[in-house]
Order: C-alpha cells, then sequence, then structure tokens
C-alpha cells in the first residue's frame, strides 16, 4: 500500500537523495512531497494529514526545523504525524531538545539509505500498532 | 558469459559431480590413491596440491584432523583423508602429498597416499555405487566412474571436509 | 564508506550544481573578508553566511562520501569560528589561511566527480590545524567541543595527525609478521651453518650483521605497534550517555568517574573491549546500585558512583571496574550454584567467582536491560578470548568491584618456546612465572597428582604429553618445569627441552581445529614449523587431571 512522505530541507541535493533512496526497493512506490523551506513545508504539512512521516531538516534559512516544530506543537497540527529532525549536530542537548520540540526522532548526517529504510519501517510499524 | 552457464558453473562449484546435469558431458576431476583404491575430487574444488612438510599436532584438534601445516606463511589444516574414509593412518612416504581444498569457505588440504593426475572423464560413466556399499557412514561416497584401468571413487568433499557432526 | 561505494554516488553531478556555487561565494567572501580587515573596514557580517555555505558543502560532502571535502569544509568552519572569537587583528594568519583554503575548496567540489586529490591539501590542512591550535590556545570552540564530545574520533585539530585506514595498519602488521618470522629463520640457518664453519671467515660479521637486523626489527616491531595503539577513553567515552538511558530507565541515579582515560591500547583490542565494558556497568547500574530510597537507608548518597579506571603495566592494561552499591550476595550465590549443580567452585575459588559461570543470575527482575540475554560467563569470555583475566572483589552492602587484566595487543605475543615429545609450543611469558630444573627430589605425587616445591609453597605439577595428548612421561623424565600463573593460580607443565624465547606472530585456530581448551593460537616459529600457543589461562581453570 503507498505511503505518503514529507521532505524539508533548502538543499536540492538532499531532496535527490531522498527521491533516490524512495526509488529502490521497499520504498518505492510512495508518494513523495517535498519543501524547499520552513513555510512551504509548514503548508504542506498542514494540507496532508495522512503523512506516514515527515523528514524535517534542522538548518534553513528563514523558518528552521525547530521553529516548524514549535509551530506545529503550539497549533496542535496532526500530532499523529512522526516527524524526524535531520541535521549534523549530535550531541545529547541537541537530541533532547528536538524530542522535546515534538520531534518523533533524530537523524543524524551524514545518514545512509539503511538508516532511512529503518525509520519508515519503524514509523510505520508504530502507526498499526496503535491503529490496532 | 550467458545466464546458463553461470548458473551452470555455480552448480558445479556447489554438488557433486554426479548430481550435476550439465549441458557439458565430462567430469574434470584431480585423482589420487588411498591404500590401493584410486579416488576423484572436482578439479575446481582444488587450489594446489603440495608435498609434505612438517605437519604439527594440535592437541585435542577433532578425529581426522591430524595438524596444521606451514603453507607459504598461512596456516593449512590439514584432514587424515584415510581416517576419515574409515582406514587405518597414513604412513607417510616420499609420494605422499597434500591436496589443499576449498571447503566452506576455508582451505583445508588433505593428506594422500599419491597423486595420480588430473583427468577428464565422459559424465556417463559415472554411476551410484551399489546398495550394499552404500552405508550411512559413507556419506562422502558421490559415485562410481569405470575407466578402463580402473574404477574411480568419486568423493563429496563437502561432506569429508564437515568434520563436525 | 569511501566515495565509490556510497550510496549517493550516482548524484556526483547534482552535489557539484549544489556545491560548486556556495563553495565560489564562500571563497568570494573570504577574499572579501581579508582585503576589508586588513584596511580596517569591517567585514565581520561577512562571516555568518560563509559558515552557512561551509557547513551545507560540509554537510553534503559527508552525504556522499566526499571525505576530503567534508574535512576541508570542515577546517575553514574552525577557523572562522576562531577568527570570530578573536574579534579585530589578523588572528595568526588566519586570513591569509582562509582564503588559501577556499580557493582549495572549490577546486575540491569542481573536481568532485574525478579520482585524484587536489595538491596542496593535505598540506594547508596542517597548516591550519596548528593556526587554530595556536591561535586558540586552550580555548576550544563549539564545534571541536562537539567532536571531542562525539568520542574524539575527529582529531582535526591536534596538528601532524594523518588519517589512515587502520585496515592499511593490519596490512603492516601482518607483513611485519612475516618479516619477524622470516628473521628468525634466518638467524636459525645461521646458527645451523655457524656449529659447522665455526671461525670461517665472515661468520663473525654475519653473526653481527644478524644481531643487529634483529634489534631493528624489534625497534620495528615496537613502532608498528605503537601506531595501533589507541587511548582507552575512545572506548570509555560513549558510556556516560549510555548509561544515564539505562539509569532513566530503571529509576536510579548514578554517575561515571573515569580515570587512566590516556591508557593506550591496541586497536583491535579496543574494539573488542567496549562490550563486555558495557555488560558489566550495565549490570552494575541494573544490579548493582540501589534505588535513591533504598541508598537513603543505607546512608549513602542518593546518587550511586560507577568507576572505571585503566593503568598500563608492563605489556598489560588492569581495568578496575567497581561500584558502591549492594555487594554481592555470598549465600543466595551458593544457592544458586547449588540449583544449578555447580558445586562450589573448586579448591582454591571464591564463591564469588561462581558468577561467571553460565545460567547465573540472582536478580529478581530481569530487566529488558541487562537481560539482553547476556550474562556474565559471556562477559567473561570475551574477556578470556581477548588473552585476559577476570576477577571480582565484593562486600556486601559497600558495592563490587571487577578487575581485568588485558593484554596491549592481541597480534604478537613475547613466548616461550619449549619442547614435549617432539614438538614444540608457544607459552606467552606474561604468563610464565619460571622455569624450573625437574629435580626427581623435589617432585612429589599427592592424590595422584603431581606437586612440586616452589618459593616455599606446594604448586600443582602436571605433565606436559598428558596436557596435550602426546602420550604417557617419557621414560628418561622431563627435564623441566614452566610454572605458569594467571589470576593468582599456579601450575607447573613438565616439558622436555627450553628452546628459547621468541616473538610469535599470532594466528588464529582455524575453526576446522575445533576448540580445544589448551591452546589459544598457532604461528610459525624460525624452522617454517607451525607451533600451538599455550592457554595458560584456560589451562589454569581447568581441574587437573590424576
Amino acid at each position: 500500500m503507498a505511503h505518503a512522505f514529507l521532505f524539508v530541507d533548502d538543499s536540492a541535493l538532499h531532496h535527490q537523495m531522498y527521491r533516490l533512496i524512495f526509488s529502490r526497493g521497499a520504498l518505492a512506490g510512495n508518494t513523495l512531497y517535498h519543501a524547499t523551506n520552513g513555510r512551504e513545508g509548514y503548508a504542506l504539512l498542514t494540507q496532508h494529514p495522512e503523512l506516514a512521516l515527515v523528514f524535517l531538516d534542522l538548518n534553513m534559512p528563514e523558518m528552521n526545523g525547530l521553529e516548524v516544530l514549535a509551530r506545529r506543537a503550539a497549533e496542535r497540527l496532526h500530532p499523529q504525524v512522526p516527524i524526524v529532525l535531520v541535521t549534523t549536530e549530535s550531541t545529547e542537548e541537541d537530541e533532547a531538545r528536538a524530542r522535546s520540540a515534538g520531534a518523533w526522532d533524530y537523524l543524524r548526517k551524514p545518514f545512509q539509505p539503511a538508516d532511512v529504510e529503518r525509520l519508515v519501517a519503524r514509523a510505520l510499524a508504530e502507526a498499526a500498532g496503535s491503529a490496532a | 558469459m550467458s545466464d546458463a552457464l553461470l548458473r551452470f558453473a555455480d552448480e558445479l562449484g556447489a554438488a557433486g559431480p554426479a548430481e550435476v546435469a550439465a549441458p557439458v558431458a565430462e567430469l574434470h576431476l584431480v585423482t589420487f590413491t588411498l591404500d590401493r583404491e584410486a579416488y576423484g575430487v572436482p578439479v575446481q574444488r582444488v587450489r594446489e596440491v603440495i608435498r609434505v612438510g612438517e605437519i604439527t599436532r594440535v592437541p585435542q584438534a577433532p578425529e581426522h584432523v591430524r595438524g596444521v601445516t606451514n603453507l607459504r606463511g598461512r596456516i593449512l589444516p590439514v584432514v587424515e583423508l584415510r581416517s576419515r574414509l574409515g582406514l587405518t593412518p597414513a604412513v607417510l612416504t616420499p609420494r605422499s602429498r597434500i591436496v589443499v581444498t576449498e571447503a566452506h569457505g576455508r582451505i583445508l588440504g588433505l593428506l594422500v597416499d599419491a597423486v595420480l593426475q588430473v583427468t577428464r572423464i565422459p559424465a556417463d560413466t559415472v554411476q551410484p555405487a551399489p546398495e550394499d556399499i552404500r552405508t550411512p557412514e559413507a556419506d562422502w561416497l558421490a559415485g562410481v566412474a569405470r575407466r578402463p584401468d580402473r574404477l574411480l571413487i568419486l568423493l563429496d568433499l563437502d561432506a569429508v571436509l564437515l568434520l563436525q557432526r | 564508506m569511501s566515495a565509490e561505494d556510497n550510496a549517493f554516488r550516482e548524484l556526483i553531478d547534482e552535489y557539484v550544481v549544489e556545491c560548486l556555487p556556495l563553495a565560489e561565494r564562500a571563497a568570494d567572501a573570504l577574499v572579501d573578508l581579508e582585503r576589508r580587515r586588513r584596511a580596517g573596514t569591517g567585514g565581520d557580517e561577512l562571516l555568518g553566511p560563509v559558515k552557512g555555505w561551509l557547513h551545507t558543502v560540509k554537510g553534503n560532502s559527508a552525504m556522499m562520501g566526499l571525505t576530503p571535502i567534508q574535512e576541508s569544509a570542515h577546517a575553514l568552519e574552525d577557523l572562522c569560528a576562531a577568527l570570530a572569537e578573536h574579534g579585530g587583528g589578523d588572528g595568526a594568519g588566519m586570513l591569509a589561511l582562509l582564503v588559501e583554503g577556499g580557493g582549495l575548496l572549490v577546486d575540491q567540489v569542481r573536481g568532485a566527480s574525478r579520482a585524484g586529490a587536489v595538491e596542496g591539501v593535505a598540506g594547508w590542512l596542517t597548516r591550519a590545524a596548528a593556526a587554530r591550535g595556536a591561535a586558540t590556545g586552550n580555548g576550544k570552540s563549539a564545534d571541536r567541543r562537539r567532536a571531542e564530545r562525539r568520542g574524539g574520533a575527529e582529531a582535526d585539530g591536534a596538528p601532524n595527525v594523518v588519517r589512515v585506514d587502520f585496515r592499511r595498519l593490519d596490512t603492516l602488521l601482518e607483513v611485519l609478521g612475516e618479516g619477524l618470522i622470516e628473521q628468525a629463520a634466518v638467524a636459525e640457518a645461521f646458527r645451523r651453518v655457524a656449529r659447522r664453519a665455526g671461525s670461517t671467515p665472515g661468520v663473525p660479521e654475519l653473526d653481527h650483521a644478524i644481531l643487529a637486523l634483529a634489534k631493528t626489527m624489534k625497534r620495528l616491531e615496537a613502532v608498528v605497534m605503537e601506531t595501533r595503539l589507541l587511548p582507552i577513553s575512545s572506548v570509555f567515552g560513549r558510556f556516560p550517555r549510555l548509561l544515564r538511558g539505562v539509569a532513566e530507565g530503571v529509576g536510579k541515579r548514578v554517575r561515571l568517574e573515569t580515570n587512566g582515560g590516556e591508557t593506550a591500547l591496541d586497536k583491535a583490542v579496543l574494539d573488542r573491549l567496549g562490550e563486555p565494558l558495557l555488560h558489566l556497568l550495565t549490570n552494575a547500574v541494573v544490579h548493582g546500585i540501589e534505588t535513591p530510597v533504598e541508598r537513603r537507608a543505607a546512608g549513602k548518597p542518593e546518587e550511586g558512583i560507577l568507576r572505571l579506571g585503566a593503568v598500563s603495566r608492563s605489556g598489560r592494561v588492569a581495568i578496575e571496574l567497581s561500584d558502591d552499591g549492594r555487594g554481592l550476595d555470598e549465600r543466595r550465590i551458593l544457592a544458586r550454584a547449588e540449583e544449578l549443580g555447580l558445586g562450589s567452585g573448586g579448591e582454591d575459588s571464591e564463591p564469588h567467582a561462581l558468577i561467571f559461570q553460565p545460567g547465573f543470575t540472582t536478580a529478581e527482575q530481569v530487566s529488558e536491560l541487562a537481560g539482553r540475554g547476556v550474562g556474565l560467563d559471556v562477559v567473561a569470555a570475551a574477556v578470556r578470548a581477548l588473552g585476559g583475566t577476570i576477577a571480582v572483589r565484593s562486600r556486601r552492602g559497600e558495592g563490587t568491584a571487577f578487575l581485568l587484566d588485558i593484554p596491549l595487543t592481541l597480534a604478537i605475543v613475547r613466548s616461550l618456546i619449549v619442547e614435549v615429545d617432539q614438538e614444540r609450543y608457544a607459552v606467552p611469558i606474561a604468563q610464565v612465572a619460571a622455569t624450573v630444573r625437574a629435580e626427581p627430589q623435589a617432585l612429589h605425587e599427592i592424590n595422584h597428582r603431581g606437586v612440586a616445591l616452589w618459593r616455599g609453597g606446594l604448586i600443582q605439577v602436571t605433565d606436559g604429553g598428558a596436557l596435550l595428548g602426546t602420550g604417557g612421561q617419557s621414560e628418561r623424565g622431563r627435564r623441566f618445569y614452566v610454572v605458569i600463573s594467571s589470576g593468582g593460580r599456579r601450575r607447573g607443565i613438565l616439558v622436555d627441552r627450553l628452546i628459547g624465547h621468541q616473538d610469535v606472530v599470532v594466528k588464529g585456530l582455524d575453526p576446522a581445529l575445533g576448540r580445544p581448551d589448551v591452546v589459544s593460537g598457532t604461528t610459525i616459529l624460525g624452522d617454517g614449523r607451525v607451533a600451538c600457543i599455550l592457554d595458560p589461562v584456560r589451562i589454569l581453570e581447568q581441574r587437573v587431571p590424576a
């Protein structure tokens, strides 16, 4: 069954990478949405409550990843949609901050396709579990 | 190389000679003697044949492992093929050799009385051994080939070299 | 993962399309910055955007496995940070370095799809690191602090550091090993020739030359072994974060104190040390340390203390891991041992050592964390596999301490070569306490077992032939015995001859050889013969056969 995924990142290269990852194997055949900044990303999130997982970059100009999460929390927008914060930072404080801001998980750059696959599998499993 | 040929090459590597239903009608073997009988193993599984140097005993090694020897700086376990086949252990002579084979991803040496030759035999000369010769312990027996001058006993290398059961 | 087998390598053109403009913008801005700083007209507002572009290039390069570009970008970020911290002034020639680095970065990104390095990058990286270190002294940027917290794997900040794939060091060691074997072969061959040639002209010179060769090889060995050494802090580093998670999961408060982090070990040993240590620490948190309530009742501070220390001693490293928790309950251990049919552990072991037996856990609560299917027997096995020993000390109510004794390296072991029934064996010197001439009158038999008087005490003595399965005692009787010792236990092994000392290159036991108890590996001696390496630790653990 096809799921929907949202990628929010200001790097065109990263969007290509996500597309590449989602073109193979188990991840192929899903619907992909792309946003190049936080505002656009927030708009797409609003329009798609069915999203299975969101990959949200931290460092973006204007509205960064944490700000997107903060606004989502404040407006209680689609709390069921899991959001993964993607970034190069990696201290415990950063992770803790991401989670308390509402991130479902944390993906460190550089990452491999397998890291993405694992997150997707877990998100889908949890969604299936909570639906049961 | 065509797909079919690649698949056949894989099969040759994995199965014993008598099991392969192949477009090629020949078996390529290395033959050697133990006691008075002649045996054969697929040539693709044989890395090389070396003279017997010092074989160092390894305490508590499994039955049928005679010891280890130095193969150009690499430690090569040497299997006492005779005892594995139910014969008395070898007495080393100048004709004794170690047949270095690949099995289960590693290399292992087979101690033999003498090496005969590398030869090709037509596949249709191979037949399974007679019922009463085949006992459960003789899992190493892959078949028998009638040659003009002798009978060749074909060995299933993977079974021979599976030392822990 | 290198760029060639990176998952995204087919996106290399897209990478260049995105990162080349960023690199060029950064390089241009740095030129601008240098000009304006020198002219005294500000320019610091450029640093912000530059760092942003460099950060993106760094991240993208990392994703693509383009490590050299990632390193350059990172070094440039560091220099920018140092410059920002410094305020005005040239800051140790940093501006010039930044401009140079910016240009190099552009070259690197432009040539990303081609193999081969850009000339000058390596030299620039070294100079940049030195300038960084000089400029900030003890002060560290947020990036450096983060890199260090990440485990210290990025030693970019230290001058004169090169990155080498560890597999190259393994190859280096392998080749060195072959060299050692060949050197031993030359020495052996010379000995045989010298016996007959005596004082023929040339022989004394050859003798000198071989001696000199041996000395050089020893030095070479020391240098190679050193390149493989890493500080144990690289293993200690990730524990605090992991333990905090464990502690929170079981409702306990714990603090980890470490010392001796600079103690160095071969990377191959370190790689296999982390897991056993982590298991011990996790066990200590889950089972050893009491809950805050219990601790208050016992008059202890609510926060439990775990101590992890390492100290090196002549070729070995002693690691102590202790907690101030509830300690081991001897009665429960003995009771559990009876349940498991283990008896009371043997003549000279304490009940505490029983916890290393399989199937042992007296914990009521098998939490998900500690009960990952790993018991202390697995830890003990892992430590033994490293050629080490583990012991435990405990006092009820006060705490437990585990003591590990690990060899510095797995690869080359200084050994005593002995001969038993015409077979030669290597005995690691670290576990040889003494070699003694076997005087018949000093050997006795008690309860069908051999004993000898040694250094004022009685030790058990085993026949080497019996131990190694090469046959019974020879009629002449063995001429020597080797006292092996480990973890407080000692035993004498009767042998025929003592051949000498040799640094042997350890070659693992081929799986075809099964799992011998008395032998830990094989090696090739100077004469080309294979010799088994005895495992004194395992031998000492076994009961003496009658």
